[in-house]
């Protein structure tokens, strides 16, 4: 099968959606299908893909409480419909339509057999939807939409009034297993943390407040903290008496991240909002983490309710320090956990992830149908045809 | 006022190209009805048949054999008007089958092969409505009703055995 990815963000700039969309890319090649995706490129030149086709340099726009670069515009257009025509696609998968960029121009350019993937939940958020009845006639057009969330499925019939199908994003279990798993020492728990922490949403003041309670039940603790940001303007907020047991890794690469998680007793999701599916919970679930997480909606589904990691309410430090003392004092209940994520992380495996996205191709696909550039005055050329001919 | 030509010529111009504009749309979410229930109808075909395979392995009882070779001939031979009731026959059929017997133990193969079927059966299931709902909603639509730009197509609709399945 021929399958075309539309990424509406740059490609060389780190994010979710182009994670997805390259790890699903290489998965398909993988089983043997031919796959191109076109992209926004910061610098063209540090695409290392082949099969990745980049389409001119994005601009800059503020959405979901984060920055988004985009490219919009007829010159983008013009990149667009020439890839489509040239690329015989059986079926074109656009990720994140309904925002201006490459994903709705292709949208409203392509003619055939369309799927679309939401990414984004944002309830509060009107103003990125305000466009939504100008989107309709355009998303209109696809056969079929994923939503990677019971919560972005939610924010889809809220905004757009139409439902989606919803199939969770993928990771790859294996590698987060494979590490050979080193016995943890008794003297010393730790608890880690990862995610961009300078960003309020992540929500590590909250982690950073159960410090006290939690280093006065349990001496023996330590916090790992990895990501991106300003260690020194974190730890103002931390008491001086208990700083000594925090740490701050900094940015940790893809590949340390399985080791990270191994190294830790309990891994926090404190996040307080902004999350539409949570995949750093599912990476930490295939890693057999014991995981303590905000009871945010898409947090408590991948979680399953509780089932696969403890849940706290959101934005309440005591109520999560309580919880990790709990934890901290009790292996059993710690192993219990890890064991019922590692399980339960197996539908979150590419495999199976790929396995329900083909079978929704197969259903757009029908019967053998290319998708093709939609001629652009197709209505006001009838129209003219008719007139001439009476 | 100078423009006012101009506008008698547009604005009827204008009023055209939206009649155009909102037929085609509609053309194209009844293209969508169309083919999404011929997904859902194909898959229920490849079930009826499997069905019906299950139904002649050695060892099964008469009894459960009786209900499933009914079952599957009734959901591939019904008319349009009693389709939905057969495939909810079937649906419930092979429910008793899977949930009260060993088969499923004795034939992992043919039962896994129902799981996937099961599976594309749910999606083409989610699809044909989404596809019937959207498609209802712009029917409903003002200039659609009073310019009759659905025409002679009849109104989508989805089945009561849908619902058994999600």
């Amino acid at each position: 099968m021929r399958i075309g990815f539309v990424s509406p963000y740059a490609w060389d700039v780190p994010g979710g959606v182009q994670a997805h969309i390259k790890d699903l890319a290489l998965h398909y090649r993988s089983k043997g299908h031919e796959v191109s995706v076109i992209a926004p490129a910061v610098d063209e030149s540090s695409i290392s893909e082949d099969f990745v086709i980049p389409a001119g340099r994005p601009v800059a726009i503020p959405y979901n409480g984060a920055v988004a670069r985009v490219l919009f515009g007829p010159v983008a257009a013009s990149r667009v419909r020439q890839w489509i025509s040239r690329g015989e696609f059986d079926v074109l998968h656009l990720h994140e339509p309904a925002i201006p960029s490459l994903s709705l121009l292709a949208c409203s350019i392509a003619h055939g057999p369309m799927v679309g993937t939401f990414h984004a939940a944002a309830p509060r958020q009107k103003v990125a939807f305000a466009i939504a009845p100008l989107l309709e006639p355009i998303i209109e057009k696809l056969r079929a939409r994923i939503a990677v969330s019971e919560f972005a499925r939610e924010t889809l019939r809220i905004h757009l009034e139409t439902d989606a199908i919803v199939i969770p994003n993928g990771i790859d279990v294996l590698s987060f297993i494979d590490t050979s798993r080193e016995k943890k020492s008794e003297a010393q728990l730790t608890v880690g943390f990862i995610g961009r922490f300078g960003e309020p949403r992540k929500g590590l003041n909250i982690l950073l407040s159960a410090i006290p309670d939690v280093v006065a039940a349990v001496p023996n603790v330590r916090f790992l903290i990895a990501g991106p940001g300003e260690p020194l303007e974190a730890m103002q907020s931390v008491d001086p008496r208990f700083r000594s047991s925090v740490q701050f890794l900094g940015r940790i690469a893809d590949d340390e991240k399985a080791e990270f998680f191994q190294s830790l007793d309990i891994y926090v999701a404190p996040n307080t909002g902004g999350e539409s599916f949570g995949i750093i919970l599912t990476e930490a679930m295939a890693a057999r983490s014991a995981i303590i997480a905000s009871d945010l909606p898409a947090f408590e589904a991948v979680l399953g309710n509780g089932k696969y990691g403890a849940i706290f309410p959101n934005g309440d430090s005591k109520a999560l320090a309580a919880k990790m003392i709990e934890l901290l004092r009790n292996k059993n209940a710690r192993e219990a956990l890890g064991s019922a994520a590692g399980q339960a992380a197996a539908r979150f495996d590419w495999e199976e992830v790929g396995n329900q996205i083909m079978n929704v191709y197969l259903h757009a696909a029908g019967e053998g149908e290319k998708v093709s550039v939609e001629s652009e005055s197709r209505g006001l050329g009838k129209l003219f045809a008719r007139g001439s001919d009476e | 006022m100078n423009n006012l030509p101009f506008l008698l010529i547009f604005i009827p111009f204008l009023f055209a190209w939206y009649l155009n504009f909102s037929a085609t749309r509609l053309d194209r979410l009844h293209h969508r009805v169309e083919t999404s229930w011929a997904n859902l109808d194909a898959i229920l075909q490849r079930r009826a048949a499997l069905a019906s395979q299950i139904a002649h392995l050695p060892e099964i009882d008469f009894a459960s054999n009786l209900i499933l070779t009914s079952a599957a001939t009734q959901a591939r031979s019904a008319d349009i008007a009693a389709r939905s009731e057969a495939e909810s026959g079937l649906s419930e059929a092979l429910r008793l089958l899977r949930d009260e017997s060993e088969f499923p133990h004795q034939y992992p193969e043919v039962f896994a092969e129902m799981d996937v079927i099961t599976e594309r059966l749910r999606t083409a299931i989610a699809l044909h409505r989404e596809a019937v709902a959207s498609t209802s909603a712009r029917r409903r639509s003002l200039v659609i009703r009073v310019f009759r730009l659905a025409g002679k197509a009849p109104l989508p609709v989805t089945y009561p055995f849908e619902d058994d399945l999600l």
